[in-house]
Parts: C-alpha cells; sequence; structure tokens
C-alpha cells in the first residue's frame, strides 16, 4: 500500500548492502565455523541462516546464530555496543 | 444518534472526526475511505443517512482497527525483542529505540515502549 515506506529505508537501485564476508564452503556434515567480522552494516542474506556469526561492537565479538527471521536485518544489530548503566557506590570513601 | 462500528457519535460530529477517532486510521487512511464512499470532507454524521452508515461499517469491518491493530504493532515489537535486536532490546528496556539521547526527556519511551505495548 505504501512502497515509500519500505523503500525510504535505502534507494531500491543500491539494493541490500552484499559485503564480502568470509564465508566458507561447506561439506555437508560438517558443522560451519564461527564467522568474525567487523562489518555491521552489512545486510543479513537468506543464505547466512544457520551460521553462526561474530560480531565486532568496538571492544570484543558477540556471538549469535542467525535465523530465519533476522533475514534482512543488518550484522550490527544484534551485538550491542552498550553496556547498561548499573549504579555501584564507591569502594574508598 | 449513528451507530458506526459499535459506536455511537453525535449528529452534529464530523464524519472525518468520526473515523479518525478510530485506533489504525489516520487522515491519510480517512481521506481514502471517505473518497471510496462519495463522502464530502464536510459531511457531518446526521449528513449521511442509514444505508451510508451501514457501508461505513462494512468496510471498517473488513479492515485492521482497534484491538487487532494494536495486536499487530504488539506482533511486531515481539518479533523484534524474539530475534533479540538492538529495536527489541531497547523496547523491553522502555529506552527509545531511534537513537535519541536519554540524558533528559525520555517520558514518552518509558510510556510506550514495552514489549505488551497498551496503545
Amino acid at each position: 500500500m505504501f512502497p515509500t515506506r519500505v523503500l525510504l529505508k535505502r534507494s531500491i537501485w543500491k539494493g541490500p548492502n552484499i559485503l564480502p564476508l568470509p564465508i566458507p564452503r561447506i561439506q555437508p556434515g560438517q558443522t560451519p565455523p564461527i564467522i568474525k567480522t567487523q562489518a555491521r552494516a552489512a545486510t543479513i542474506l537468506p543464505s547466512f541462516v544457520g551460521l553462526r556469526f561474530a560480531v565486532h561492537n568496538g571492544k570484543d565479538y558477540i556471538e549469535f546464530l542467525v535465523t530465519e527471521e533476522m533475514v534482512g536485518h543488518k550484522l550490527g544489530e544484534f551485538s550491542m555496543t552498550r553496556k547498561p548503566f548499573k549504579y555501584s557506590q564507591s569502594k574508598n570513601r | 444518534m449513528p451507530l458506526l462500528w459499535n459506536n455511537n457519535f453525535p449528529d452534529i460530529q464530523l464524519v472525518k472526526k468520526a473515523l479518525e477517532s478510530f485506533y489504525g486510521i489516520g487522515p491519510v487512511v480517512c481521506r481514502t475511505i471517505m473518497a471510496r464512499h462519495f463522502i464530502n470532507p464536510g459531511a457531518t454524521m446526521g449528513s449521511l443517512g442509514a444505508p451510508k452508515v451501514l457501508e461505513l461499517t462494512t468496510t471498517l469491518m473488513g479492515m485492521k482497527i482497534e484491538n487487532d491493530k494494536r495486536g499487530e504493532v504488539r506482533d511486531n515489537i515481539k518479533r523484534l525483542r524474539d530475534i533479540s535486536s538492538y529495536r527489541g532490546r531497547r523496547h523491553a528496556m522502555g529506552l527509545p529505540v531511534r537513537g535519541q539521547n536519554t540524558k533528559s526527556q525520555i517520558q514518552t519511551a518509558r510510556r510506550l515502549n514495552k514489549i505488551n505495548r497498551a496503545g
């Protein structure tokens, strides 16, 4: 009904943000290795489903498993960059 | 007092106002509905007549409004939470979702950003 709602995210002529990720070709029966990457802006493609990613959040690599519902989101959405605020009383007063 | 989708509206109320009182109908959707039924933008509920009101009600029956629409919004938020994306987590924490500052003024987010969103 409102095609612009979807299109406003990103120009259609660009297509999804596809980046060269080190995705290995795996033989059937083998478990795929964890893919370590800093490409937070890469779009999750349908071919990524079932793979484990370790995505950089600025400090360390956060692991997660890609499921079918994540397709279309970016890799960075699943690796938090902020630490929740926690109040702690100072030790030496 | 015409009865429109289980709600009574006074005769002097504008049709536009009456339609927009439903959750899920805003100015744009309201304009399309009124255009489809050949209703004047300044028409009041009293000037419509019973058959027209019935037609409007059947149109509203086929649409996703009120509780159905609220459920849809809730499902969308739940999907984001289930895949534990940034937006889903911000909803669960009751914090702004789209990168707003949180130093002050996040009352709207505190009120609305929930997994079981009420409004």
